[in-house]
């Protein structure tokens, strides 16, 4: 019983169009922080090359949720997958520049030495980006529970990063040469903690999405 | 508005119908089954389902037009502001000249514009020539009609364009003082620029009047209506506010008929 053909296709596309954002933006993520464990500038460079791709896609998403929104009348479920998609394509795109940022402090810090090993930031990736995975898989098989579970996961981000600041706070009270260093550590810490902050968001959206529920999983 | 599945005892005042497990019959085809409702007042419901569903009828009800087909049969009770409108006691004309009609397509009388509307007033008896002006003006005025008829009243009714046809018909209902308007597909012979008029006439006259309207135009009802009742085979499948019913309907037929995905 597939009728409407024309708004199913714009649906399809856009679901395939943002699982394809999506996917960019939990490797985009990755990258970033590896970039900077590995001190790897060709890295670097990939993620703001991928940067520019996600910011397209985000484009190209909005023309479609516009173009079924001016002739399709969309309506009910209808009408939540595209106003969620069109919410959705923001957070991605701020992922991915959260991610520029974190390359450029790779580009910035030139291979000077790590004033502490990189541990507990690539966690806090690692966990964004699970986030963000679980809330895409959610997002395709249409699974409330799994995307009301991602809160749990921002709620240990949040912690990291405290963590996080008060170990570079008390580094630079150390020794004020750190000072610079520490900075954009925190800056990377501060990015991580709101990719974490966005995929809560999409998770929110994808209930939404879902049930019309409207939940804060901040 | 309520179904009585979600609430059972609600006496609330501003309800305008109460409608109260109707069933109805053409001969032996059923068109209405156990169909219950409160419609609130001072609002626009929209009906909205496909063809066949029972809508029409359902409309034709809450002015006992329906009485005048023979082979109908009735059951359950429909309450105008708490009386029975198929008790003995209930006067038709009145009934009516509270709840009035407006159909789909225009159909002035064969008379001037004043004359269209001055009608009923004038069946109903009492009016004075100065109140009779004064009332076909104000009614005019509300149908959004007077600014494009006034230097030519006596000219007929048929030489408006449809549009301004279906403007003098609601201004010949609301000529009676009516409570209630009920509007039956008030748009659907009418181009997009004649429909968003009348769809903006139904916005301002719900300030003064309980609005129900018919219609197949899903965006209409998503326009101009503050609850929504869908209807699917003379049953009443879910009634409420017309966000909920646009944007996350319950019941899985009102989805499916509302996206299009209609099978």
């Amino acid at each position: 019983m597939v009728e409407r053909q024309q708004l199913q296709k714009m649906l399809d596309t856009i679901q395939e169009d943002l699982l394809k954002m999506g996917g960019l933006a939990e490797a985009i993520i990755h990258k970033a922080v590896e970039s900077l464990k590995n001190y790897d500038l060709d890295m670097a460079e990939e993620v703001l090359a991928m940067d520019k791709i996600i910011d397209a896609l985000e484009l190209t998403i909005e023309e479609t949720c516009i173009l079924a929104i001016a002739t399709q009348q969309p309506l009910a479920n209808d009408l939540r997958k595209i106003s969620a998609a069109f919410k959705i394509i923001t957070d991605l795109e701020r992922i991915g520049d959260h991610a520029c940022g974190i390359a450029k402090v790779t580009k910035k810090l030139n291979k000077e030495p790590l004033i502490k090993p990189l541990i507990d930031l690539p966690r806090m990736a690692y966990l964004a980006q699970k986030m963000l995975k679980k809330t895409l898989d959610a997002y395709v098989s249409a699974d409330e529970e799994l995307a009301k579970s991602v809160g749990d996961a921002d709620n240990e981000v949040d912690s990291l990063h405290d963590q996080i600041f008060n170990e570079l706070v008390l580094l630079m009270l150390q020794e004020p040469r750190n000072i610079n260093q520490a900075a954009k550590l925190l800056f990377v810490s501060r990015s991580l903690e709101r990719v974490a902050d966005h995929a809560a968001n999409i998770a929110e959206r994808v209930v939404y999405m879902i049930s019309g529920k409207r939940l804060n999983l901040n | 508005m309520q179904t009585n599945n979600n609430n059972n005892n609600n006496n609330n005042n501003n309800n305008v119908f109460e409608v109260e497990n109707l069933n109805l019959w053409y001969g032996k085809t059923q068109a209405l089954k156990d169909v219950s409702v409160k419609i609130e007042g001072r609002k626009v419901t929209a009906i909205i389902g496909p063809s066949g569903c029972g809508k029409s009828t359902f409309l034709k009800v809450l002015n006992r037009l329906i009485s005048l087909i023979p082979s109908v049969k009735i059951s359950g009770s429909v309450q105008f502001h708490g009386k029975d409108i198929f008790s003995d006691g209930i006067n038709l004309v009145n009934l009516r000249a509270l709840v009035g009609m407006v159909f789909q397509k225009p159909n002035p009388f064969p008379k001037s514009i004043f004359d269209n509307v001055a009608f009923g007033p004038r069946i109903h008896g009492k009016k004075t020539k100065s109140e009779l002006a004064d009332l076909v003006e104000n009614s005019l005025k509300k149908a959004a009609l007077w600014e494009e008829v006034k230097d030519r009243l006596h000219e007929p009714g048929v030489s408006l364009s449809g549009g301004q046809q279906q403007r003098l018909c609601i201004a010949r209902a609301l000529a009676n003082e009516p409570e209630v308007i009920l509007m039956d597909e008030p748009t659907s012979a009418l181009d997009p620029s004649a429909t968003l008029k009348i769809e903006d006439l139904v916005r301002s006259l719900r300030e003064q009047y309980h609005i129900i309207v018919v219609t197949h135009n899903m965006q209409q009802a998503g326009r101009v209506s503050d609850n929504t009742l869908f209807f699917l085979n003379g049953e009443l499948i879910e009634a409420d506010t017309t966000e909920k019913i646009f944007t996350n309907p319950k019941d899985k037929r009102t989805e499916d008929y509302i996206t299009g995905r209609f099978g």
